[in-house]
C-alpha cells in the first residue's frame, strides 16, 4: 500500500499535513501523536517579528464549528529557528514554515530569513487570514496582488512554495491561477471562512474582533467544491483542508482534486486526530482495494451533462 | 500513561437543578491530577457541539474522577444527562493547578458559585485548617456544604439573596472577616465569576494581600496550540490552558 504523495518536490510519507494555527509549533502534540508518522508539520503562522495577536475572546463554538480570531500571534522567525525548530528536527517529518507579513517586504523577509535555516522542507504563504485589516486582505482577494507578493517571495526561495488561498473570494481558481503563474508549487485551501456571531442579550459580539474564521465540519462542504474548481484550474498540486474530522472526509478531498489534506480544528476535538485520519486513509485503501493513494486523487465521477 | 483516555461514566448525581456531579472511572492507569487542574470532556460523539468543554477537578482517587457541573448550555445539559454505563473521553490533567502556601502563611479559600469545584480539592490538602467563604447566588446554588463541614468548622457562607449565609458576596464577607480578624499572612485562592475576581483582585491590591486566582476563558485545544484562551497579564497574554488556569493575583489588572 503506498500513501506517499509528491507536493512541489516534496515526497511526504502520507498525504496528511498539519493545518497552520492548529498543531502550534509541533511539541504542543507531540506526547500524543508520533510527530514522524505525519506527512508534513505546518506550523503556526510566522512573521519577521512577534506578534500580539487580538485581545480575548478569541474563540467561540458555532454549530458543529467554531470561529477565531486569534490574530496571528507567534513568536517571529528567529525565535522559531532558536527555540523551535530544533525540537523538530528530531523527528522524521518535513517541517514547513507558515509565514506571513503585513508588505511585500515583510514577505520577503520572512521567506529569506526562513529559507536560510536548516531543517525548513517547504514553506507556505498565508495570504488568507480572515482576522487583518481591510489593506491586507488584498494579498488574498486581488489577483494582480497576490501575483505580485508570490513573485517577490518566489525570487527569493528555492524551497517548495505552497500558497494558502482564502474562500473569501468570487473565483478561487482565478486566485489558484495567479499563485501558480507567478511560481507557487502547490496551493493549499480553504483557510477559514470570515463569519460573525453576536450574543444576543448583551448585544456585544461573541469575539472581541468582531469577525472571525469560521473552521471545522461547517465549511467542509465549501471546501471540497472549492478543491474541485481549482483542481480543474490549475497545474500545481492542491492540498486540501476544511473541516476534515476523520479518514472518510480526507477521501472526499482527494476525490475532489487534492493531493494532500492539512488537518486543522479536528485537532482540538482530538489530539490524535492526525494519526486517526491516517489510520482511516488505510481502511479505506484496503477495503476498496486501492494501492496508491494518488490514483484516487480527482477520482470524483461526473460527466458533461451533471454541469 | 497518557493524558487522552477512554472512561467510562460510573455516577451522575443530580444535586439540584441546575448542577449534578459526574464520576467517571478510566479505563486505563491515567495520571493523577492535582488542585487547581481541569480537564476537557467530550460532551457528544456527534460534531456538534463540537468542541470539548474544561471542567475543574473537583475530586479523584485511584479509579475514579469527579466533576461538579453547572448547567449553563448545550454541552453542560449534556454532561449533566448522561447515563452512568456510558463511554466518555478525556483530556487532562490540564493545566497548572494552585500552589502550596509558604511557610507562616495562611491560606484563604474564596469561591464563587462552581468556582466551588476548583477550590474544593484545596480543602482536603490544608485539612481543618481550611478557611473557606463560599459565596453564590442563592442557597440552591451553594453545592457540598456537608462534605466541607466534614472537614472544617471554618465555612464563610453568603448570598446575593440572603437566603443562606450573610446576604452580599464572598468577597465583601472576606474583607469583614480580615477587617475584625488578625490573620498571619493570608495568602488567598480563589475560583469564581468574573464580577467576584475583579473585586477580589481589587480587594487584594487595596490591602497588600497576595493570592493566586483560576480563570475561565473560552477554550479549543486545552494543549497550548489554538492560542484562544488568552488572557491578558502583566507579561502579556498567557494562555489559561498552559501558563494558567490559576495565575499570581498580582500579575492580572482588571
Amino acid at each position: 500500500m503506498n500513501l506517499s504523495v509528491e507536493i512541489g518536490g516534496l515526497r511526504l510519507k502520507n498525504p496528511v499535513l498539519t493545518a497552520s494555527g492548529t498543531f502550534g509549533y509541533g511539541e504542543e502534540y507531540a506526547e500524543f501523536v508520533d510527530l514522524s508518522a505525519l506527512g508534513a508539520i505546518v506550523t503556526k503562522g510566522l512573521s519577521l517579528t512577534p506578534r500580539k495577536g487580538n485581545p480575548p475572546p478569541r474563540i467561540v463554538e458555532t454549530p458543529a464549528g467554531m470561529l477565531n480570531a486569534i490574530g496571528l500571534q507567534n513568536i517571529g522567525v528567529e525565535r522559531f529557528i532558536e527555540e523551535k525548530l530544533p525540537f523538530l528536527k528530531q523527528f522524521d517529518v518535513p517541517v514547513i514554515a507558515n509565514f506571513f507579513g503585513d508588505s511585500i517586504d515583510e514577505f520577503v523577509g520572512a521567506a529569506e530569513r526562513l529559507s536560510r535555516a536548516a531543517g525548513i522542507a517547504g514553506l507556505e504563504m498565508n495570504i488568507s487570514c480572515p482576522n487583518k485589516q481591510a489593506g491586507w486582505l488584498v494579498f488574498g482577494t486581488d489577483p494582480r496582488v497576490t501575483f505580485e507578493v508570490v513573485s517577490a517571495v518566489r525570487k527569493v526561495t528555492d524551497l517548495p512554495l505552497i500558497v494558502k488561498l482564502s474562500p473569501n473570494v468570487t473565483d478561487i481558481a482565478l486566485m489558484a491561477r495567479a499563485a501558480e503563474d507567478a511560481g507557487a508549487d502547490a496551493v493549499s485551501l480553504i483557510n477559514t471562512v470570515t463569519g460573525m456571531a453576536i450574543d444576543i442579550k448583551t448585544r456585544r459580539p461573541k469575539l472581541a474582533n468582531i469577525t472571525g474564521g469560521l473552521s471545522g465540519p461547517a465549511i467542509r462542504p465549501i471546501g471540497v467544491r472549492m478543491v474541485w474548481e481549482v483542481f480543474r484550474a490549475v497545474g500545481v498540486p492542491v492540498i486540501g483542508s476544511g473541516g476534515i474530522m476523520n479518514g472518510e472526509d480526507a477521501i472526499e478531498y482527494m476525490l475532489a482534486g487534492a493531493s494532500a489534506v492539512a488537518v486543522g480544528t479536528a485537532n482540538f476535538v482530538t489530539p490524535t486526530a492526525t494519526t486517526d485520519i491516517i489510520a482511516g486513509i488505510r481502511d479505506y485503501m484496503t477495503a476498496n482495494g486501492i494501492r496508491d493513494i494518488s490514483s484516487i486523487k480527482g477520482g470524483l465521477l461526473w460527466q458533461r451533462e451533471d454541469l | 500513561m497518557s493524558r487522552f483516555f477512554q472512561a467510562e461514566v460510573t455516577g451522575n448525581i443530580l444535586l439540584s437543578q441546575t448542577h449534578n456531579i459526574l464520576r467517571i472511572t478510566p479505563l486505563k492507569p491515567h495520571p493523577s491530577p492535582s488542585p487547581g487542574q481541569f480537564y476537557l470532556l467530550r460532551v457528544s460523539e456527534t460534531m456538534d457541539p463540537l468542541l470539548r468543554r474544561p471542567l475543574s477537578i473537583l475530586r479523584w482517587d485511584e479509579s475514579s474522577l469527579e466533576f461538579l457541573i453547572r448547567l449553563k448550555g448545550r454541552g453542560t445539559l449534556l454532561l449533566r444527562n448522561m447515563p452512568p454505563g456510558g463511554c466518555i473521553d478525556l483530556l487532562g490533567p490540564l493545566g497548572n493547578g494552585y500552589p502550596s502556601a509558604g511557610d507562616g502563611e495562611t491560606p484563604i479559600l474564596v469561591a464563587g458559585g462552581v468556582g466551588i469545584a476548583s477550590v474544593y480539592p484545596l480543602i482536603g490538602r490544608l485539612g481543618t485548617d481550611s478557611i473557606l467563604f463560599y459565596g453564590a447566588a442563592s442557597s440552591g446554588d451553594l453545592c457540598l456544604l456537608d462534605d466541607i463541614r466534614a472537614v472544617t468548622s471554618n465555612l464563610y457562607l453568603s448570598t446575593d439573596d440572603g437566603s443562606m449565609g450573610s446576604r452580599g458576596n464572598a468577597v465583601e464577607r472576606l474583607a469583614a472577616f480580615l477587617d475584625e480578624t488578625s490573620v498571619p499572612k493570608p495568602v488567598v485562592y480563589a475560583c469564581g465569576p468574573e464580577g467576584m475576581t475583579s473585586a477580589l483582585l481589587r480587594m487584594l491590591r487595596e490591602r497588600g494581600i497576595p493570592g493566586y486566582v483560576s480563570l475561565e476563558e473560552r477554550m479549543a485545544c486545552g494543549v497550548g496550540a489554538c492560542l484562544g484562551c488568552v488572557v491578558e497579564t502583566s507579561g502579556g497574554y498567557r494562555r489559561v490552558c498552559k501558563e494558567g488556569p490559576v495565575f499570581k493575583a498580582r500579575e492580572l489588572g482588571f
